[in-house]
């Protein structure tokens, strides 16, 4: 079953965000939708059995107010979210490609307490991008225990 | 794997109210909470048809912001793609106090689609497919280019 989310990213120069995430990420452009002046008024890419988009900051982005979408890069750096890339296996290969391409590792690949391997990178642009790779399944109360943390399973 | 590859963790100033309401105004339901001990939220999972959204806040400054922080500014959306019902999804969005930008109206391309934000004013597209279009139909129908890969860029 896909799933039904779609996160959907902004940037300056969607064109070229698009072949730097295939080149850095391995990431595949499946669809780009360009207008008469060849400007991106949508994109999509797949990685896997995932999806995400790509919008241009400004006024090609019709489904949703266009003035508000800002890429990083015009907002000294912030984001509003970030993205989860679920790995099945290879990350230490994936941010060694994703380095060796130019991406700034923020966080080398570590083996994280909620049983996840994870690094972290940005983009040409600013984005963060979050990849974790399964490598154990632990119980709530052991990851509540390895961290000092309260887990509830509900609001 | 219910974790979808691509998955998005979002970010607001108060995450339980936003857990809340992604309960009370899209259905979602929350099956995680992890507490950050001193009112806030590290992270959280909410789940929408077996798949997940993650919501956490207040935002770790200074990467990360709500679009509160920001006049409105946000550097993503989500899109959600239905099954069916999206028009009572929109009045269900709406009752539970979301912003509705664009009300459900079938467009070009084949999917019906609304727009709204959340309190917080992050951006959510939903769409529901009303006639599957290739590509080529697509580009007929909505007056744009339309490549399935990066090749002759």
């Amino acid at each position: 079953m896909p799933s039904p989310f779609t996160p959907v990213v902004f940037y300056r120069d969607p064109l070229a965000a698009l072949k730097w995430l295939e080149r850095t990420f391995g990431f595949e452009t499946s669809m780009l939708v360009t207008d008469d002046e060849g400007r991106v008024g949508h994109a999509e890419m797949s990685f896997g059995d995932g999806r995400v988009g790509i919008g241009a900051e400004w006024g090609a982005e019709e489904l949703i107010g266009p003035a508000h979408m800002r890429s990083p890069a015009s907002l000294d750096g912030q984001g509003t979210q970030f993205i989860r890339v679920s790995l099945e296996s290879g990350i230490d290969e994936h941010c060694a490609r994703a380095e060796a391409a130019g991406a700034r590792i923020t966080q080398r690949p570590a083996d994280q307490f909620y049983g996840a391997r994870v690094y972290r990178a940005l983009d040409l642009e600013g984005h963060v991008w979050n990849f974790d790779q399964d490598i154990a399944e632990i119980p709530i109360a052991e990851m509540e225990k390895a961290s000092g943390l309260t887990i509830k399973t509900s609001l | 794997m219910d974790v979808p590859p691509i998955s998005p963790l979002i970010f607001y100033r108060d995450a339980r109210a936003a857990l809340d309401f992604l309960e009370r105004a899209f259905g979602f339901e929350t099956r995680m909470v992890v507490d950050d001990g001193q009112g806030g939220v590290i992270h959280s999972e909410s789940v929408f048809e077996g798949h997940v959204v993650m919501v956490s806040g207040p935002p770790p400054a200074p990467k990360y912001a709500s679009p509160l922080d920001l006049g409105g500014r946000r550097t993503g959306s989500i899109h959600v793609q239905l099954k069916d019902g999206i028009d009572a999804l929109c009045e269900r969005a709406r009752a539970a106090g979301a912003t509705i930008e664009r009300e459900p109206a079938d467009q070009p391309y084949g999917d019906r689609v609304f727009t709204c934000f959340d309190p917080e004013g992050h951006a959510w597209s939903f769409g529901q497919e009303v006639e599957a279009l290739s590509a080529e139909e697509m580009a007929a129908a909505t007056g744009r280019k339309i490549a399935t890969s990066l090749d002759a860029h």
